[in-house]
């Protein structure tokens, strides 16, 4: 049966999803030691900083208890609060789950692209260990492989990944609504915190030429040594600005760091290209005049906010269109599941005709022994291919009809019909 | 309704189910132009030179001459400016003012009946249609600059106001409107010059002398300035910005100036 035991962002905090995270991370819970138990076939373990999860294949018989003790057993998390952020899923909901997490439904930032990637990666350990470790067998592999399907049709088929949903994102978005690319642009940053360094690692990513300004130019030095850009100190933030294309203030400061009449000063005709500022400082660095100077696009960490919740309002839009795609996704993989309970008949099926049809080859060759060996191996080979193409038909409409969910009838007609049935009991008896 | 007639006819249909699909995408809040408004821009323009071409083989000459006709060669030259633009993936967004220009075009011609003006043979040189066609190529260098001018304006007013919206969300980035209006105009720019010079040329060869009262040559002057104009504003503080005003602005005024020369002159000239 198919099962999942786990927690995410709906169910545990943080700090007990970074200390699942951690344990897998340091190598403390290993799927290898999964094996141990007798009711795991097959195992999956997704660990991101949202979400750690076990995917497995196990018999019937598992009890939740036995679930849980799966599952990593970070220091500081006694059983009883363990249980209260767990959750086990069972059959199909396995399914539905890992298909809405890999479409990024279920992420904490809807759309995220990071999952597909990150469930991609998930598997791929598990099959890494396959061929010693027996951990990913046909069930999970059809089951990832189907989910990663589900996450690209989501993806390219709908726009529940279109638009910036982070703080850097939005910004990258509106300085490409001005300059289309940033490679080769002059961007300033003023500050050299934490939100500078954020700020610095999404420009450069965008190839534009940086110049770092701070208080002091040993901090100015030290972030812009991060990727080759230039330092230097805040006293020649107004000599900066006339050849900059992007300006973001990222200080401490708890004054105005830009103000209407620097700019005014050392652009008293507005600047001649578009000059985009962005304060994500707080308190805020630029002074709010300066938006109304011509040219000039000021935005604040308010506009941030606003650009990124506007992406979130068309991304839940989209979120029917991706369930239905889910839907369709799942109905898929259920329906080939479901073909897996008629193996263990078909199975049976074949090895009683054959057991027949070697027993009545064996029993007319021996009243035929005029027969040369080439006779006798073409008798064999007929009576196979006679066998094979009876059996065909049989096989496949058996499969369709427990995959489309009526088979259980059918089943059993067939049981009756070839005597199967008699054939357990013999073996039971 | 012959032939040329039909695929005229054809052509307008693709270019409103372009307008419409282009309209829809923005009303949707994509942020991109369509495939399927691409293809149906493609299949315009292709209707819009099969018709142009089955002009010149039932009639044996260029579709240059005549109201009608020029307005529907015009009208391609901009769709064949479009098609080029939307290999830029960024300006696509442009055809949504440049296709209801060219169907509004189409429009007029198929009114008025695409066929011969049976104007004098020597409107029918050569160097007349060259004149023509580098006058064509410099108006729809001007159409395509207006649509990236006008977009321009409505992007910059988006940001400067943070408004998020769909607007801002389909029309192209500041930076390649700007792009696409500066290079339609040098190039719309050099063919009028080289269209006027011919125009000069061809003039005194047959006429002995050029007037400026004619209304087609004051138009042609009148196009030819805002061209200047357009191109002089964008120096300067706040140029781009400017440029895109002066362009929209221009394109306004050439069209305000046929109408007013169109409607004080007599009736007879080529293509007022």
């Amino acid at each position: 049966m198919l099962t999942l035991a786990g927690l995410s962002h709906h169910t545990a905090p943080v700090d007990v999803r970074e200390r699942f995270a951690a344990e897998v991370q340091a190598g403390r819970h290993s799927l290898v030691d999964l094996l141990a138990s007798e009711h795991v076939r097959e195992a999956v373990l997704l660990s991101t900083c949202n979400r750690t999860e076990l995917y497995a294949v196990t018999d019937g018989a598992i009890d939740d208890t036995a679930l849980f003790s799966m599952l990593p057993k970070p220091p500081g998390i006694d059983a009883a609060s363990f249980q209260q952020f767990v959750y086990v899923r069972r059959g199909q909901e396995v399914v539905q789950h890992l298909f809405r997490v890999v479409s990024s439904l279920d992420s904490m930032i809807l759309g995220e692209a990071q999952i597909q990637g990150q469930v991609r990666s998930a598997y791929e350990s598990a099959a890494k260990l396959q061929r010693e470790h027996r951990l990913v067998g046909p069930v999970l592999s059809r089951l990832f492989e189907s989910a990663l399907r589900v996450g690209s049709r989501v993806r390219s088929e709908t726009r529940l990944g279109d638009g910036a949903a982070s703080i850097p994102s939005a910004a990258v978005e509106l300085a490409k609504k001005i300059f289309g690319s940033l490679a080769g642009r002059h961007a300033v940053i003023v500050g050299s915190g934490e939100m500078s360094e954020i700020a610095f690692d999404c420009i450069a990513g965008e190839n534009a030429r940086i110049t770092v300004v701070s208080r002091s130019e040993e901090s100015a030095r030290r972030l812009a040594a991060r990727g080759g850009a230039k330092a230097t100190t805040i006293g020649q933030l107004p000599d900066l600005l006339p050849a900059a294309d992007i300006v973001i203030a990222a200080t401490s400061a708890p004054h105005n760091v830009i103000t209407a009449e620097m700019v005014g000063r050392v652009l008293p005709k507005g600047p001649k290209q578009p000059l985009l500022i962005l304060d994500i400082a707080l308190p805020r660095d630029v002074e709010t005049e300066v938006g109304a100077v011509t040219n000039v696009f000021l935005y604040n960490l308010d506009d941030l906010h606003r650009v990124i919740e506007g992406t979130m309002e068309r991304r839940r839009a989209e979120v029917p269109f991706a369930e239905g795609i889910i839907e369709e996704g799942v109905a898929e993989f259920q329906n080939w599941y479901n073909s897996l309970e008629v193996v263990p008949l078909i199975r049976e099926l074949r090895q009683r005709s054959e057991q027949i049809r070697a027993a009545e080859v064996e029993r007319a060759l021996r009243s035929l022994r005029h027969l040369s060996e080439q006779d006798r191996a073409a008798v064999d080979v007929l009576t196979r291919q006679l066998l094979a193409k009876l059996l065909h038909q049989p096989t496949v409409r058996l499969r369709e009809a427990v995959a489309a969910g009526d088979g259980a009838d059918i089943v059993n007609a067939a049981r009756y019909l070839f005597e199967l049935d008699r054939q357990l009991e013999n073996d039971a008896g | 309704m012959g032939m040329i007639g039909i695929l005229h006819a054809i052509a307008l249909a693709f270019y409103l189910l372009a307008g419409a699909l282009v309209a829809s995408t923005l009303a949707a809040g994509q942020r991109e132009v369509t495939r399927p408004a691409l293809f149906a821009i493609v299949a315009a323009v292709a209707a819009h030179c099969a018709a142009l071409v089955a002009y010149s083989v039932e009639y044996g000459e260029l579709p240059l001459v005549g109201l009608a006709a020029s307005v529907s060669t015009l009208a391609f030259l901009i769709g064949a400016g479009l098609l080029l633009s939307t290999l830029l993936r960024q300006a696509r967004p442009l055809a949504l003012v440049l296709v209801p220009l060219i169907g509004m075009l189409l429009l007029v011609a198929l009114m008025l009946g695409v066929r011969p003006s049976g104007a004098e043979l020597e409107f029918r040189g050569v160097w007349f249609s060259l004149h023509v066609l580098m006058a064509f190529i410099g108006y729809a260098g001007l159409a395509i600059a207006f649509s990236a001018g006008l977009l321009y304006l409505l992007q910059f007013r988006a940001l400067k106001e943070k408004n998020f919206g769909r607007a801002f969300r389909f029309l192209p980035p500041l930076e390649t409107l700007d792009s696409v209006g500066q290079r339609a105009l040098v190039l719309g720019l050099g063919a009028l010059s080289f269209a006027l010079l011919l125009a000069w040329a061809w003039t005194v060869r047959f006429r002995g002398s050029l007037t400026l009262r004619n209304p087609e040559v004051i138009w042609g002057v009148v196009t030819w300035l805002v061209f200047v104009s357009s191109l002089a504003a964008r120096r300067g503080g706040a140029g781009d910005r400017r440029g895109a005003a002066a362009t929209v602005a221009g394109f306004t005024v050439v069209l305000l100036a046929y109408v007013v020369l169109r409607v004080l002159t007599a009736s007879g000239h080529l293509f007022l």
